[in-house]
């Protein structure tokens, strides 16, 4: 359940829930005149998001001479929805996703439109992304989505402030962290914040250790279902570190119950209670919200994941959220036209300075002086770069996988980490969903 | 529980008033000394158990959105802002609690008009039908709703309900209806034949009987059952969270919800939604009190 | 009874409307979720046939028979925490003394609290670094982790339970022994029993109903407890505290194994029928017709 709510937390500035984008909401009801008329959109309810897609919907909808229609869903009635309205009547034309296993689901299931020959036919079309973003759409070597919005990878927060105190530095290496550890636990802070409670929060440790470890080829195994790649001994290694930094006491004593849900687990970094931070980028705008003396005296310090000296992983790569996707539906009465949507607009100037506009990092390349103008610059220019520079960015694995084996993974991975559960039980309970 | 005075406890009675001294007045019957120092000092550990969350809850919903996690959770708030309330009322909480009245008085007035009839038809009717029907409903007091998510969720679908009030309402009194026809039936059975074959010789028919003799004497039950099943579609949190999605028929607990995992930082707004959405319950209880403590008396202690 | 054949009855025609609205949506699921659970079905286009598949993985899930257990013990556990809890202070409660009127008021407090808003303000007030359990554990040295402790977790759930239901129940004991004739304590007062003998002589039996009564709705309750572990600790830590509901809820509607899901939905639905059988037998509920007809 929680995990979905992820992606919903970017950009969760003050904004009410009811824009007037809503409007369109609730069309439950056999739809299917409404459609012949026009473009819908389905995406995921988030009130600064949806006021730019909005504005590009309108946009089309004036320049095309069709009608276009947003419809909005709170976060968690979504999958639900549009998992049992795909090939019916009431589904839309254009709809929002998660990319990766979830669009692959969909694409399994003939339910998406092939965009392959739209990207090579509009070739600056294709360029304008990131290449590393745009491949979290490609399935079977051909593209089923467009990035809509910003990347989200994850990055290590720490207290500024408090590696002062202490008069040390960020870690580089993974050594350089597990020194960090024992150098802050002896001063009684909690080296590493992490809300155990939400066992998404420690798939971010195995999953940059995989890479770090084996490479990002070590997943894309897992993700392509290949037969023992959870079995990998990269992934094994990579759960004992886990094992090991729990043991070490990197996380203290009561990251099982800390959550990230109440906002415990910023603060816990804010006031200092903790020094180190695992989050992706949406972080930011958490603590903006909840301790913003923090953020404006420069206290919040991001760097990227520290190297392992002897692992076979580019210290380079990064994992998170690539971007959301828009994919067309292959019933729709309107697939062309929706095609024309995407590509007039998902890289159009005016979208790409919205998104930038409401604290995004669109997946877009050569932004950098647009970025650089912006309230916090350092971060998005650091985000951006990060994001550029990546020769991967592994999209997150319960988003990448079936939602099936997704399930057990976090369930499973939460044992790992309590110690009720050892890397060789994991690896096997994770095998037999493949 | 109405009829307990069984002989032996008369006797004892008698017994205690021979031995009274003469002239001390008769204690009122309710001035009886009970036992009360166990569970007085239970009593009083249970009393801040409740009073320290609710102190929580109000003291929280009054402090500024940054200071919940600095102050610590039960200090004395430094300052006292209305801050929260109003960022409560700009997510919706008005449209949420109107929604929350519409399902529970929607499920209460549902299950009242179909439990009734079935209450009288059970006590009164010499139906085959009508005795496999109560066994049914037997059978399903404790069957989960939870079990039947799924088809739920189809069925709504199917009757294109989806994303109305109507969609939490029909199940949510469906699954109420076990429990209201058991307390129903139980508060019905208790009418002496005679009452009906009186109506009978007035030349009443059974509709007559039903509206001038089972609804009034019904309306201990009838309070039971409304209770319960407002209490049932007020706390109702999977019907909605599976059969609505939007903003327009987002129900209060799923409003909450929304409210933790969408501005999941703003625990001061979160605890004032809370209170707010305490007050409507907390002014039916006072005005309904008494009604209360005598519909439970009669309807759940059978 | 003897002129019962001049008097009218009602016909089934009168049941009708709510047998029909139960069908509906109270036995025709039962009987879709049953046909569902013979099928693969990730909630995306059509239910597949897929024989007894969803049934044979069943024994070998762990989380099924944890489940299981889990869910027993918490029924057990709340009803005997909240009986006897319930009949003291709704005993104690009865009593004229103005300062227990006022004191079962705020006992009351809590039932004005939606589940989920108490699971909310509880999640609040357990967290480890913010909450009461920081700063118990900076006194005592005790652990602050209760909610991501496995030990802790089903207690904790337990005592939140025990919160938001104990006031319900002693309404119940309150309201019932207000009715229990004085005369009864007068005369065991008389004859030299103290306080204590007096609630285990008198008060004990004489609310007997209301205990049958108030455990039947606290075994009809125990399934609903789902919410209460979805939104306070999501089944976790680990797996620690995954009831069986909970767990066909994941299954479903997070991993999408609808058919799955519903195999686990069917042994729900036969664990709650075996509890209705239980609850109809020790209440006697299932008379149509009062024992005492015409006593009074």
């Amino acid at each position: 359940m929680r995990r979905i709510t992820r992606p919903h937390m970017l950009g969760s500035a003050l904004v009410a829930l009811a824009l007037g984008l809503t409007t369109a909401c609730g069309t439950a009801g056999p739809g299917t005149e409404e459609d012949a008329a026009g473009v819908e959109v389905w995406v995921v309810e988030d009130a600064t998001v949806n006021q730019v897609v909005q504005t590009a919907v309108e946009a089309y909808s004036e320049s095309a001479g069709i009608e276009g229609e947003l419809v909005t869903y709170a976060n968690d009635a979504y999958k639900q929805r549009i998992q049992v309205a795909l090939g019916s009547p009431e589904a839309p034309d254009v709809f929002f996703n998660w990319g990766g296993g979830n669009l692959a689901e969909y694409v399994n299931a003939k339910q998406v439109v092939d965009l392959t020959d739209a990207l090579e036919s509009n070739p600056e079309f294709r360029d304008a992304f990131l290449p590393s973003v745009l491949d979290v759409a490609k399935i079977d070597d051909r593209y089923y989505g467009v990035p809509m919005q910003g990347v989200l990878p994850v990055v290590l927060f720490y207290n500024k402030k408090i590696f002062d105190e202490v008069g040390v530095e960020p870690p580089t290496t993974y050594d350089e962290l597990l020194k960090l550890v024992d150098t802050f636990k002896k001063e009684g802070i909690t080296p590493i914040v992490l809300p155990g409670a939400q066992a998404w929060t420690e798939l971010m440790w195995l999953e940059y250790l995989v890479d770090r470890v084996g490479g990002a080829d070590v997943f894309q195994a897992i993700a392509d279902g290949e037969e023992g790649a959870w079995k990998d001994p990269a992934v094994i290694k990579a759960l004992e570190m886990c094992q090991e930094l729990v043991e070490r006491g990197a996380f203290g004593n009561n990251f099982s119950s800390l959550t990230s849900d109440n906002g415990s687990a910023s603060t816990v970094l804010a006031s200092g209670k903790g020094a180190m931070y695992l989050m992706g980028t949406w972080e930011l705008s958490n603590q903006i919200e909840n301790n913003p003396d923090f953020v404006a005296d420069g206290h919040l310090g991001f760097t990227a994941f520290p190297a392992l000296e002897d692992g076979e992983g580019d210290p380079k790569a990064i994992v998170g959220n690539p971007s959301n996707y828009f994919s067309v539906n292959a019933d729709s009465a309107h697939i062309k036209e929706s095609i024309d949507f995407l590509v007039q607009h998902m890289a159009s100037e005016e979208y790409v300075e919205d998104l930038i506009e409401i604290g995004h990092v669109p997946a877009v390349a050569g932004i950098e002086d647009k970025l650089a103008e912006t309230e916090h610059a350092e971060f998005t220019t650091f985000t951006y770069q990060l994001v550029s520079e990546a020769p991967t960015f592994t999209q997150s694995w319960d988003q990448a996988i079936p939602p099936a084996a997704a399930e057990t993974m976090l369930t499973n991975l939460q044992m790992v980490f309590l110690g009720d559960m050892t890397p060789e039980e994991f690896a096997e309970a994770m095998e037999a969903t493949q | 529980m109405s009829t307990v005075t069984a002989p032996a406890s008369a006797e004892r009675t008698a017994r205690a008033e021979a031995r009274r001294p003469a002239g001390r007045p008769r204690p009122r019957s309710r001035k009886v000394s009970r036992p009360a120092y166990g569970a007085g000092l239970g009593a009083a550990v249970w009393l801040v158990l409740v009073l320290v969350p609710l102190y929580f809850l109000i003291a929280t919903s009054l402090r500024g959105s940054g200071d919940y996690l600095t102050e610590g959770p039960l200090s004395i708030p430094e300052t006292i802002t209305l801050d929260a309330y109003r960022r409560a009322f700009e997510v919706g909480f008005l449209r949420f609690l109107t929604n929350s009245l519409i399902v529970a008085v929607g499920a209460i007035a549902l299950v009242l008009v179909v439990a009734l009839p079935a209450a009288f038809a059970i006590v009164r009717s010499k139906s085959r039908v009508v005795r496999i029907g109560f066994t049914l409903f037997l059978l399903g007091l404790a069957v989960p709703a939870q079990a039947v998510i799924i088809p739920i969720y189809l069925i709504i679908t199917r009757l294109h309900l989806y994303d109305s009030l109507t969609a939490v309402i029909l199940p949510t009194a469906a699954f109420a209806l076990p429990v209201s026809i058991v307390v129903l039936t139980s508060s019905l059975r208790d009418v002496p034949g005679s009452l009906y074959e009186a109506m009978a010789l007035d030349g009443a028919n059974n509709f007559q009987t039903f509206w001038r003799l089972v609804l009034p004497l019904s309306r201990s039950g009838v309070v039971t059952v409304a209770i319960f099943v407002g209490l049932n579609a007020w706390n109702n949190f999977l019907f909605p969270l599976v059969l609505t999605q939007s903003s327009e028929t987002r129900v209060l607990p799923l409003g909450l919800w929304e409210f933790q995992t969408q501005y999941g930082t703003d625990v001061p707004g979160l605890m004032a939604a809370v209170v707010l959405s305490a007050l409507p319950v907390l002014a039916l209880y006072l005005f309904g009190r008494r009604q209360l403590l005598g519909g439970l008396a009669a309807g759940a202690g059978k | 009874m003897t002129s019962a054949t001049r008097v009218q009855r009602p016909g089934a025609l009168w049941a009708a409307p709510a047998l029909l609205f139960f069908g509906l949506f109270g036995l025709a699921p039962i009987v879709i979720v049953a046909g569902l659970s013979f099928t693969t079905w990730k909630g995306l286009g059509t239910p597949e046939w897929a024989g007894l598949a969803n049934w044979q993985a069943l024994p070998s899930d762990k989380l099924v028979g944890s489940g299981i257990l889990i869910t027993l013990s918490l029924t057990v556990l709340t009803w005997a925490t909240q009986t006897p809890l319930a009949l003291a202070f709704g005993a104690w409660a009865a009593g004229p003394q103005r300062v227990r009127a006022v004191v079962s008021t705020i006992f009351f407090l809590p039932l004005l609290l939606s589940t989920a808003a108490i699971a909310l303000i509880w999640q609040a007030l357990l967290d480890p670094n913010f909450g009461v359990p920081a700063q118990w554990a900076e006194l005592t040295g005790l652990s602050a982790n209760v909610l991501g402790d496995p030990d802790l977790a089903l207690w904790a759930i337990v005592f939140v339970l025990l919160w938001q239901f104990l006031p319900f129940h002693m309404l119940l004991y309150q309201a019932a022994a207000k009715q229990i004739p004085a005369s009864l304590y007068e005369a065991a007062e008389i004859d030299g029993a103290g306080p204590v003998q007096r609630f285990w002589r008198i008060t004990v039996p004489q609310l007997r109903h209301t205990i049958i009564a108030s455990s039947v709705l606290i075994l009809v309750g125990s399934m609903t407890y789902f919410e209460t572990v979805l939104l306070l600790t999501g089944g976790g830590p680990g797996t620690a505290t995954r009831i069986l509901p909970l767990h066909m809820y994941l299954k479903g509607f997070s991993a999408f194994e609808m058919g799955y899901a519903s195999a686990i939905a069917v042994l729900l639905v036969v664990i709650g029928t075996g509890l209705s059988l239980l609850v109809v037998r020790v209440s006697g509920y299932s008379q149509m017709t009062s024992e005492r007809e015409g006593a009074s």
